[in-house]
Parts: structure tokens; C-alpha cells; sequence
């Protein structure tokens, strides 16, 4: 069974050092890509309650080419602590 | 960014205002609903009041799940329910649903409109466990605004309306509710971090409802009061309208709490002791009394200063 999705988010930025929308949403593609649910604004709201909830942290921000505000978010030490409590090692893609 | 910024904190605020209102309008509802045979009537203190908050509850569960259907999340559920924190959900649920909300319900059967800003003081409890468990220190301001609050229920209890045998135990239930509201909070807030709000609302709506009618309600001895209700058509319409509005209320007191924070979601949140005060006297004929007019003010002034600090929101407005 697949994490839940903001899980999954979380999850993957413990990954690398830091991700926008897009790049999450790419690297989640595979595996949530078929849902519904896969949508630009539900992973905006992913990261950004996820930043409400003191797990990630907005590191810079820049317009894409298409002058969209783009985000770039990293995963915070509190953020790693609680995939590292409640996350099975089985779905870790950090070393 | 600062237009982003700010969009997203107009949402939150809207969307804080939206849940006061819907709570405001789901308290009016069930109690409309309570006026109608079988409900109207029934024996015992626990009966009607298990079948009005389960059956409330189950609506505004299957309301959310077709929401969560049509926004392709319904698997998020099970994977909710795998995951540790979504256990912790269960457990708040339990707390917060058949606990508080049954002793809500019970409240506002035997005190009427009174049990609303009482129930509104979870909002204190919220503070002292805050205290207790995660040793938060209580502020000066938080600590006036909880005084304030005794003082408003001391003045809601002060009189009791006329021909109401059960006022006190039903004020007391709506201080079990807040207590309960309270915990159910503190056990959100933990297992709600990392999770799909709209989902982990799904889930506490639908398990309230069914633990309230297939657990609570055959040891209260309501089952028969149950088969009678769903076979009447006025109360069933109201509750599932109600449910509705309970739906609604979550999902935007979530979504406000994780934009514009806890402490002010809250604070938006609680207006519906107001709202359901007034929309008592407009819809239910309850009395209009001094005590409950003032004593809901108080309580409100009170529950907003606990949550938010007034000079803090001025300048914010300012910036």
C-alpha cells in the first residue's frame, strides 16, 4: 500500500536537499500519477500545511519561465524526526 | 509573493468564518430536528440525543466521503488508517465524537441554547492541556481571557429558565464537551501533521457515527428510538442537512487552522456560540435573556483573547 500523499511528500524532500511543486509532483508521478487527487493545488496545499506544521521550510522563491511563483521547500530537522518515528524503512528514499 | 502570501491568509480567515457559521447552523439544525416525533418526546436522557449525534455524524461522514470520492482521495483513507498518526486519529475521534459531541447534544437537549458558549470554553481546556501535556506556559493574556470565560458561564448559570428540570446536568455536559473537544484537539494536532485533513475529517465523522449507533446507542437502549427516527421523514431531512453543515464546518476549520494557525482558526471558529445563539432565538423561539445574551459576549471576548493576542492582529493589519 502507497504512503498518504502528504506523507509521501514529506517523505520524498527527506530525500534531497530541497524541490518545488513541480519536482515533487514528478518524482511522485509514478506512483500517484493516476489519481485524481494528483493536481497542482492539492500539492501546494501538501507543502504548505506541511509548513504550517513546522515539517518543511520555504528555502527561496523565483517566477518560472511561464512567471508562475515557484517555491522551493526543504525538509527541517523536525520534518525528518517524524518520518523517522512514523514512516517503515520500506518506503525511505534517504540513506 | 506577498499577494500569495496574503491570498492565502484571506482564505484562511474566510474560510475560519465559514466553520463559526456552519457550526452555528449544524447546533440549530439538530436541535430543529429534535422537535420532531419520535425524537420529540423520547425517554431517557441518552436516547434522543446518541440518535440525533450518530445519525448527524454518519451524514456529514458520507457527505465527505462523496467529496473525498469526487477529489480522488478515498484511498487515502486506508492509508491514513496504516500510518501511527492516523491511529492517534481514531482515538481523538472516539474523544471528540462520542464523548463530546453526545454530551454537546445531551447539553443542548436539557439546557438549550445556554450549553453553546459553555461548550465554546474548549478553547480554555485547549490552553490548560497545552500547559499540562506540552508544557506551554500560560500568558498573562491567555490567563485574563480563561477568567474571563468562568466569569461568562457564572452569568449564563446565574438564572435558570423556567421549566427546564435538567439545566445544571446540562450545562455540565457541555463542560464535558469542551473537555472533550479539547483532548480531541491536542490528539488532532499530533496525528493530523503529516496527514490529508479533509481525510483524517472523513474519517473522525464516519467512525463518530458509527460507534454512536452500533455501539452507544444498544447499551442506552435506543436502538427502537433509531428504527423510529429513520423511518420519519422531517427529522432525517433535517439531520442530513445538518450533516452537511458539520461537513462544511470541519473541512473549513482545518483548512483554516493550517493556514492562518491554530490559535486564530480557533478564535474564527468559536464565533458559532455566537451564531448559534442567535440563529436559537430567530429559528427556535428560544427566550432572549439578559443572563444569555451578556453571558455569551463574555464568553466570547474571553475565548477570542485565550486564542489571539488584539495587539498582535492589530499590527498584523497594519503590516
Amino acid at each position: 500500500m502507497l504512503l498518504p500523499a502528504r506523507t509521501a511528500v514529506l517523505n520524498f524532500l527527506y530525500g534531497v536537499e530541497s524541490a518545488d511543486i513541480a519536482q515533487i509532483m514528478g518524482a511522485l508521478k509514478s506512483e500517484y500519477g493516476s489519481e485524481r487527487q494528483f493536481t497542482k493545488d492539492r500539492y501546494m496545499d501538501h507543502v504548505m500545511s506541511l509548513e504550517a506544521n513546522g515539517l518543511v521550510s520555504l528555502q527561496s522563491y523565483d517566477l518560472d519561465e511561464k512567471g508562475d511563483l515557484r517555491m522551493r521547500y526543504s525538509i527541517n530537522d523536525e520534518g525528518k524526526s517524524t518520518v523517522d518515528k512514523y514512516v517503515d524503512k520500506k518506503y525511505r528514499n534517504h540513506k | 509573493m506577498t499577494e500569495a502570501r496574503k491570498k492565502f491568509k484571506r482564505i484562511g480567515v474566510t474560510t475560519g468564518l465559514i466553520s463559526g457559521l456552519m457550526y452555528g447552523l449544524y447546533t440549530t439544525f439538530v436541535l430543529i430536528a429534535g422537535y420532531y416525533k419520535p425524537l420529540a418526546g423520547a425517554v431517557g436522557i441518552f436516547a434522543a440525543p446518541y440518535v440525533t449525534s450518530g445519525l448527524n455524524d454518519l451524514f456529514a461522514g458520507i457527505w465527505l466521503t462523496v467529496y473525498n470520492i469526487k477529489t480522488g482521495r478515498i484511498r487515502e483513507i486506508g492509508r491514513s488508517l496504516k500510518l501511527f498518526p492516523g491511529k492517534i486519529i481514531l482515538l481523538g475521534s472516539l474523544v471528540g465524537g462520542p464523548i463530546a459531541s453526545g454530551a454537546y447534544l445531551m447539553g443542548l437537549a436539557m439546557a438549550g441554547a445556554y450549553a453553546i458558549p459553555i461548550s465554546a470554553m474548549y478553547i480554555l481546556f485547549g490552553a490548560l492541556f497545552a500547559r499540562i501535556f506540552l508544557k506551554q506556559k500560560i500568558v498573562p493574556r491567555v490567563g485574563i481571557g480563561m477568567l474571563i470565560c468562568v466569569v461568562g458561564a457564572i452569568v449564563i448559570n446565574w438564572v435558570r429558565p423556567e421549566g427546564s428540570s435538567n439545566f445544571t446536568l446540562g450545562i455540565i455536559c457541555a463542560f464535558v464537551a469542551a473537555v472533550g473537544w479539547a483532548l480531541e484537539g491536542v490528539l488532532a494536532a499530533y496525528g493530523s501533521a503529516m496527514l490529508d485533513t479533509d481525510v483524517v475529517i472523513n474519517i473522525r465523522q464516519l467512525l463518530s457515527g458509527i460507534v454512536d449507533l452500533i455501539v452507544i446507542l444498544p447499551i442506552v437502549g435506543g436502538m427502537g428510538l433509531l428504527k423510529g427516527t429513520l423511518f420519519s421523514l422531517p427529522p432525517i431531512a433535517w439531520l442530513i442537512v445538518s450533516g452537511l453543515c458539520a461537513a462544511i464546518s470541519y473541512l473549513c476549520w482545518y483548512k483554516s487552522n493550517s493556514t492562518v494557525g491554530c490559535a486564530m482558526g480557533m478564535s474564527l471558529n468559536i464565533t458559532y456560540a455566537f451564531w448559534g445563539v442567535l440563529f436559537c432565538i430567530l429559528f427556535i423561539k428560544q427566550p432572549v435573556t439578559p443572563t444569555i445574551i451578556i453571558g455569551s459576549i463574555i464568553i466570547i471576548i474571553g475565548a477570542v483573547l485565550v486564542s489571539v493576542d488584539p495587539f498582535e492582529l492589530l499590527n498584523k493589519k497594519e503590516d
